[in-house]
């Protein structure tokens, strides 16, 4: 006999995370999945959104990595709790791996998480984490057609960060063609642009963070009075 | 290689329907929708299948993968023109001001297992 199903197959991944989204919504955390190739900087700009904040938002992060725990020990440097995980082989991270992470979080009076994936432009796009926000990660130095030829992770973003914008005349990176590409695949993304070594152009993306964590802080406490 | 999650996916999937259709036979077919700009790579994800399915309830089955094309809606010239890759203007009248449907759903479409009622008609969801 035949069984129709029609049932997405990432089902049981996107039913995790629907309940990693409730769960941190609930506690009026704001959720945000952080995704790039290897070296494009996303610990960098992690780590220089966490220093902008520092005493004025509670901020924890999350590092996914094939091996190792460099990432995690560069964010507990600045102060700010992170746990590590480990996909052991695995190009992404998903819903079950952060439902596992948050369970070491102390998710009590926390604003903002941070998920740094598995450094890979095309796996991650498929696995819902149960983040609120997207932001793809991009460095100059990659070249300007990664949004034409990684369409899938760049269309499920909210954001996009070009990176490394001090090492703009040294490529022919061109900003006008990525912005242009971007607004073609995905015309609600937000760009911003940063050379977050320097701390550039982190403070319109922690501006536009902001109005995203007072959004989750106020559907947590309207949910709460309900 | 996230097809090798993918495979994963699918096989725990399987499972699950032939447990709410109350089927405990052989499947000797599976067949799935992975959409033209899913960025699923069929050939990958028909190793990992073939690579996980030994020991597992797909053991010997055979996998069919339908991929559905995605639309380019054009709103200047107004035509729908199935695409198998992404483009960022129109076929037809090459204007940019475009919008992309479907494409990209992963989805197991249907689970053919050995049992007694051959002919049952699909279930209704």
């Amino acid at each position: 006999m035949r069984i129709v199903a029609a049932t997405k197959i990432l089902k049981a991944n996107d039913q995790i995370a629907a309940e990693n989204r409730a769960l941190l919504a609930s506690a009026g955390v704001c959720c945000v999945n952080v995704v790039g190739s290897p070296g494009s900087g996303k610990t960098t700009l992690i780590e220089a959104l966490l220093k902008h904040f520092a005493g004025r938002i509670s901020a924890a992060v999350i590092e996914g990595d094939i091996a190792g725990s460099i990432d995690a020990e560069r964010i507990a440097a600045l102060g700010v709790p992170a746990v590590q995980i480990n996909t052991d082989g695995a190009c992404h991270l998903d819903a079950a791996m952060i439902a596992a992470a948050l369970r070491e979080l102390d998710l009590n009076g926390l604003q903002l998480l941070l998920i740094e994936n598995v450094g890979n432009l095309v796996c991650p796009a498929s696995f819902d984490l149960g983040e609120h926000l997207r932001i793809v990660v991009l460095s100059v130095s990659e070249g300007d057609d990664k949004a034409v030829k990684y369409p899938a992770v760049f269309q499920s973003a909210h954001a996009l960060c070009v990176t490394k914008t001090d090492l703009l005349p040294y490529t022919n990176f061109s900003l006008p063609r990525i912005t242009a590409d971007i607004h073609r695949l995905n015309p609600r993304a937000r760009c911003f642009e940063a050379a977050a070594l320097r701390g550039e152009g982190v403070a319109a993306i922690t501006e536009w963070l902001t109005e995203h964590l007072n959004a989750a802080k106020a559907g947590a406490k309207a949910s709460a009075e309900k | 290689m996230h097809e090798l999650a993918i495979a994963e996916a699918v096989i725990e999937q399987v499972q699950r329907e032939l447990n709410r259709a109350g089927q405990r036979g052989r499947v000797h077919r599976v067949e799935l929708s992975i959409g033209r700009l899913s960025g699923v790579n069929c050939d990958s994800l028909r190793f990992a299948f073939d690579l996980l399915a030994p020991g597992t309830i797909v053991e010997g089955a055979a996998l069919h993968i339908n991929q559905p094309a995605a639309t380019c809606v054009c709103s200047a010239c107004g035509k729908r023109t199935a695409i198998e890759e992404l483009v960022v203007a129109c076929p037809a009248c090459a204007s940019e001001e475009i919008s992309i449907e479907g494409g990209r759903d992963l989805l197991l479409q249907s689970v053919d297992v050995e049992g007694p009622c051959e002919s049952s008609p699909p279930r209704k969801s």
